[in-house]
């Protein structure tokens, strides 16, 4: 009772903590009962608590001791779950090592509990109140499509990707992958499974007169790259006709990074195909036909990863901007509920 | 509805340092409070000795009044019993006195002491032995003497003699005294 006197009347500090490839965003946000007061954001580049970032954290929560921190999980041992039943849960993971939690008493979500302990560790300093998984994020984030759909449902992050199929409200299929862990084995895997996928569009029940007009929009897309082409070769001779090797070295470099960005999207979209050909595959998993998808993106991609989506697996693609910060203090505010 | 792997932490508005100010606050006001109900007992203590005190010093002002009275009891007393001495004295001296005046002659077998009076038994060898010698002195002390004589084996004679002061005339006598001495004095002055 006298403690809920002293939460109404001290603000409340919620800091949630996004860990990138080689970046760490902390984003804070104070509130005064239902009504936001202040929201700041602010990038460290480090991947654990810097000095730096542990006084800025510190500022905030010096302010008031109602204060909860947050993180989001980015451990590789991570996942979810179509069962809540413990009985059905060693056939995905060992439940002796992880920590599950049961959603909606539907499906699970779970993650390593030396992974838990190891977070706990790294920020013991500033103490962590909460973890949350990215499943959690996105079945929040895409909560109005969940309940009425069957869809692909990725959350894109700097580094990882999560990926987890619905029907209505059921989860069929989820992977968490690792840009840097897996991007060798799961390119090769591509190329493995480049046929097993031409052989499961075979098998699966798709209208032929679909595959027909996919293919002669591919064809228009083609047509399109010929154009393209013909644009590149238009600038190149204007370059070669200016004779500048500045300019030229200039268009090397962003041409350089349109090819990491390239790779990048290609990356995650072989991800995501390797991880919809395994739903397929497995029979763990009680396999449907997707048809579209919903990305939650995190990370401002270009229209690439759309486009293979689109053009590769013939799905509907919808992408939604997320602010993972912004997110991760909403779910944080929901445990608290 | 949980949605972390973990917990949050209990938050409470007690930091290290307001613990700390609250803990030294606390004992303060404990020591405070302590000194307070010491004081409050030694004020109860303190009036409750009042009290004893009032009331001993009631208790002892009835003795003394009582010890008042006993003393002017025993005063009174110590002056019956000078008086009572002096009179004593007196009588000692009025019976030594009253033997002298009985001669070798005359020998006393009973002498009563009255109020205002003295009788007297004895045996005389004859009446004027009696007369002269004993009845002469009596006459001029007592107002009235009364003598009877009765004869013995041997010749002698047994006597009673009783013999009465008046109060009335010593009175008078005695007023008649001090008109005298008071005349004497305005004579003098």
């Amino acid at each position: 009772m006298l403690s809920k006197i002293f939460e109404a009347l001290y603000n409340k500090v919620f800091i949630s903590i996004v860990v990138e490839r080689s970046k760490s965003i902390v984003y804070v946000e104070e509130c005064s009962g239902k009504e936001i007061l202040n929201t700041q954001s602010e990038s460290f580049a480090t991947t654990e608590l810097s000095d730096k970032m542990y006084e800025y954290i510190e500022t905030f929560i010096s302010q008031t001791p109602f204060h909860y921190i947050s993180i989001l999980d980015t451990s590789n041992e991570q996942g979810a779950i179509p069962t809540c039943s413990s009985k059905d849960m060693s056939l995905f993971y060992d439940p002796s090592l992880s920590k599950h939690i049961c959603h909606q008493n539907r499906w699970a979500y779970y993650t390593l509990k030396s992974n838990i302990d190891i977070i706990k560790y790294n920020y013991a300093k500033i103490g962590i109140d909460f973890i949350f998984s990215p499943f959690t994020i996105l079945s929040n984030f895409f909560k109005d499509k969940i309940d009425s759909n069957l869809a692909i449902y990725i959350l894109l992050e700097d580094n990882y990707v999560s990926i987890a199929i619905f029907d209505n409200s059921e989860l069929l299929y989820a992977d968490y992958m690792d840009m840097q862990h897996g991007s060798d084995s799961e390119e090769l895997m591509i190329d493995e499974s480049s046929d097993d996928e031409a052989d499961l569009d075979l098998e699966g029940s798709i209208d032929l007169e679909d595959i027909d007009a996919m293919s002669d929009i591919d064809g228009l897309d083609d047509f399109g790259d010929i154009e393209d082409l013909d644009a590149i070769d238009e600038i190149d001779e204007f370059a070669e006709s200016q004779e500048e090797d500045k300019k030229v070295l200039e268009d090397e470099n962003l041409s350089m990074d349109d090819v990491s960005g390239f790779n990048e999207d290609y990356q995650r979209f072989s991800l995501i195909q390797s991880s919809i050909n395994n739903f397929y595959k497995d029979r763990k998993y009680n396999s449907k036909f997707v048809e579209s998808a919903y990305i939650a993106d995190a990370i401002g991609v270009s229209g690439d990863l759309k486009k293979y989506l689109e053009e590769e697996m013939f799905l509907s693609v919808f992408v939604r901007h997320i602010d993972l910060g912004v997110e991760v203090c909403e779910m944080a505010k929901a445990d608290l509920k | 509805m949980k949605y972390s792997y973990i917990r949050p932490r209990k938050k409470s508005i007690l930091t290290s340092e307001l613990q700390l100010l609250f803990s030294f606050f606390s004992i303060t006001i404990l020591m405070l409070f302590l000194t307070y109900f010491f004081l409050v007992f030694k004020d109860y203590r303190f009036e409750q000795n009042t009290n004893e005190i009032i009331e001993k010093k009631a208790n002892l002002e009835i003795e003394i009044q009582q010890m008042k009275k006993q003393i002017t009891f025993i005063e009174k007393e110590v002056l019956l019993a000078e008086r009572i001495t002096t009179k004593n004295t007196i009588l000692k001296d009025s019976i030594s006195n009253l033997f002298d005046l009985v001669p070798q002659r005359i020998t006393l077998s009973q002498a009563k002491l009255l109020k205002n009076g003295l009788i007297l038994y004895g045996i005389t060898p004859n009446k004027d032995v009696y007369n002269f010698m004993l009845q002469a002195p009596l006459r001029s002390i007592f107002h009235r003497t009364y003598s009877s004589f009765f004869p013995t084996e041997n010749g002698w004679l047994r006597f009673v003699s009783t013999n009465y002061i008046d109060e009335d005339e010593m009175s008078l006598k005695a007023s008649n005294e001090d008109k005298k001495h008071q005349e004497e004095q305005v004579d003098e002055d």
